[in-house]
């Protein structure tokens, strides 16, 4: 018993300056953006609202076009991002010359800065420089040139697929490494049993890698919700705030309009909504686990 | 049977080849940018191999009333201070919660994972508050600072994966020979998690290297400013010059891709076995 309490308290020594540091740096901040969430905050005045606050942002129609905006960017994103990472990754676990140099070249996307990544698409995207569309000219795909981010409707999908591109790679390397994991034997077993490469992959791989998917999926849902460089870089949420997500719609009402009120409420529910949205998956993930 | 595994194969390098296209489109457009003279860059049709390729871009970039010098040592600066601290921290903590038994671990753990649950966006006017406060706005410590929200939680989580790959059985015995704690934590089991520390220490780098929300709102004076928010910047003031913006982007990447070079395998194990570990 003495020894445990010996072992608890080393322990907690160890842990004790991450903990310091995410309860002062992390912790605190949170907390106070609930609060501000319910005060109406500007430079020169601070009004309590209470419950009130939340009332008027539902009924805020931006509310419900950055809720819009935000689930269409992260569930495209994220479903690409899965295809072509599971894709890719059973191309790289193939033997072929080049191989290595490839899944080096594969992962360059993932490791170049959000910042970056946002100008060189835009700068494909650009009217009169943009190869893309001289491309999709040249093709003869389109006969006009597309306008890309200059279009409230097209912006929002432009910058999905510069995103697709950009956090791809990250999908390939867990899935990589995942299809490394499935045990031969099953193949071997499979293949006694007749399957052919289709049914082998439906039967052997995706039921093995199944741990695999739902932790990248989370991750890459997380993160893509939360992502704010692209859409801030390639649009600034423009034209006329067609493209903005949870992230830069926050931040342009803090550090553009000055309205902090406003700003903690959206960034409360895009919390809030991580949350439950986080719970619910992993509670479903594992229930069908234990049926499965 | 045969020609059936031949197009397998051809199959294979179609996929391989589709593959390298998407993934270096971009990359093809920025060296090709990066290496046009200005009366090539803004040709109708535009071309993808420059006529006459010329390195005056990059020279421009260095040159004379370019501020990409002082960004660049900015960035490593800024970067490698918050590398630094993450590690000094995140060594004890993902060590204490690798191995240690205590109360309430998992929640405390949960809790860190919860720090990820939320934008920067979401807590940064509190932040920006509490610089103020402390007269930090406009320093290199309030990006410092600020850095570490996000990386002390990752750098936690990625260097306890790698301690969780190191036998136990090499500590008890330690602990049994009469060795402490710490002793044991700091003379067999450091020195086993070193290239751990080497992928850690890199992904904090990389993260730190190209944020860019925190530097472009606590940073106001040109000379302070890091690569990201200076780049970001330049297409604000001269968003005519694309061939110097596009060499700046391919010199900032490549800091980056060297470190990523050496440290892939290490990395990329830890990573996946961080997410799948929990």
């Amino acid at each position: 018993m003495l020894h445990n309490k010996k072992e608890w308290i080393s322990g907690y020594f160890f842990i004790l300056p991450s903990l310091i540091l995410l309860i002062v740096l992390v912790f605190y901040p949170l907390f106070m953006t609930f609060i501000y969430s319910f005060y109406d905050m500007s430079l020169v005045s601070t009004r309590y609202l209470g419950w009130e606050a939340y009332q008027k942002l539902f009924q805020n129609p931006m509310f419900s076009l950055i809720f819009k905006n935000s689930l269409t960017w992260t569930i495209l994103v994220v479903f690409f991002q899965c295809l072509l990472g599971l894709g890719s990754a059973l191309v790289l676990k193939q033997t072929f010359i080049g191989n290595t140099f490839l899944r080096g070249l594969v992962i360059l996307p993932w490791v170049m800065p959000g910042v970056i990544a946002g100008m060189a698409w835009r700068l494909i995207y650009h009217p009169q420089l943009g190869l893309l569309n001289h491309y999709l000219q040249v093709l003869g795909i389109v006969d006009q040139p597309l306008t890309w981010l200059s279009s409230p409707t097209m912006a929002l999908y432009a910058v999905i697929l510069a995103a697709i591109w950009k956090g791809f790679p990250f999908s390939t390397i867990m899935y990589l490494a995942g299809l490394q994991g499935v045990p031969l034997e099953l193949y071997e077993a499979a293949e006694i049993d007749g399957a052919n490469e289709t049914s082998k992959f439906f039967h052997v791989t995706l039921p093995s890698m199944r741990p695999v998917i739902i932790v990248t999926l989370l991750l890459t849902f997380i993160w893509t919700f939360n992502y704010f460089e692209l859409v801030y870089v390639m649009t600034g949420g423009g034209p006329a705030e067609s493209s903005h997500i949870f992230p830069t719609y926050i931040y342009d009402l803090a550090f553009k309009r000055f309205r902090f009120g406003d700003a903690s409420r959206f960034a409360v529910v895009d919390f809030l909504f991580l949350l439950i949205f986080s719970l619910f998956y992993v509670r479903l993930s594992f229930k069908s686990e234990e049926s499965a | 049977m045969i020609k059936r595994q031949k197009t397998g194969k051809i199959t294979i390098y179609l996929f391989a080849v589709l593959l390298a296209i998407f993934v270096l489109f971009p990359f093809v457009v920025m060296i090709s940018m990066s290496l046009k003279a200005p009366d090539e860059q803004f040709t109708s049709p535009p071309y993808l191999i420059p006529k006459r390729p010329t390195l005056n871009n990059y020279l421009q970039v260095f040159g004379q009333g370019s501020m990409f010098a002082q960004y660049f040592i900015n960035s490593l600066l800024v970067a490698s201070i918050s590398t630094l601290i993450v590690l000094g921290v995140a060594i004890f903590s993902s060590y204490g919660y690798a191995r240690i038994n205590f109360p309430g671990k998992n929640i405390l753990f949960v809790l860190l994972l919860l720090s990820q649950l939320f934008p920067l966006a979401a807590i940064i006017v509190p932040l920006y508050r509490i610089m103020g406060n402390l007269k930090l706005i406009d320093t290199y410590l309030s990006l410092i600072i600020s850095y570490l929200t996000f990386s002390v939680p990752v750098g936690v989580w990625l260097l306890r994966s790698f301690f969780l790959g190191v036998p136990r059985e090499l500590e008890e015995a330690a602990l049994i020979d009469g060795c402490t704690r710490f002793q044991a934590f700091w003379r067999i089991v450091i020195p086993l998690v070193r290239p751990g520390m080497g992928a850690t220490s890199a992904y904090v780098f990389f993260l730190t290297w190209q944020e860019f929300m925190f530097a472009l709102t606590f940073i106001n004076s040109e000379s302070k400013r890091t690569l990201p928010v200076g780049i970001f910047d330049f297409v604000g003031q001269y968003e005519t010059n694309w061939g110097n913006l596009m060499a700046a982007s391919i010199l900032v990447c490549i800091p980056v891709f060297v470190i990523f070079f050496f440290i892939q395998k290490q990395l990329v194990g830890g990573l996946t076995e961080g997410a799948i570990k929990g």
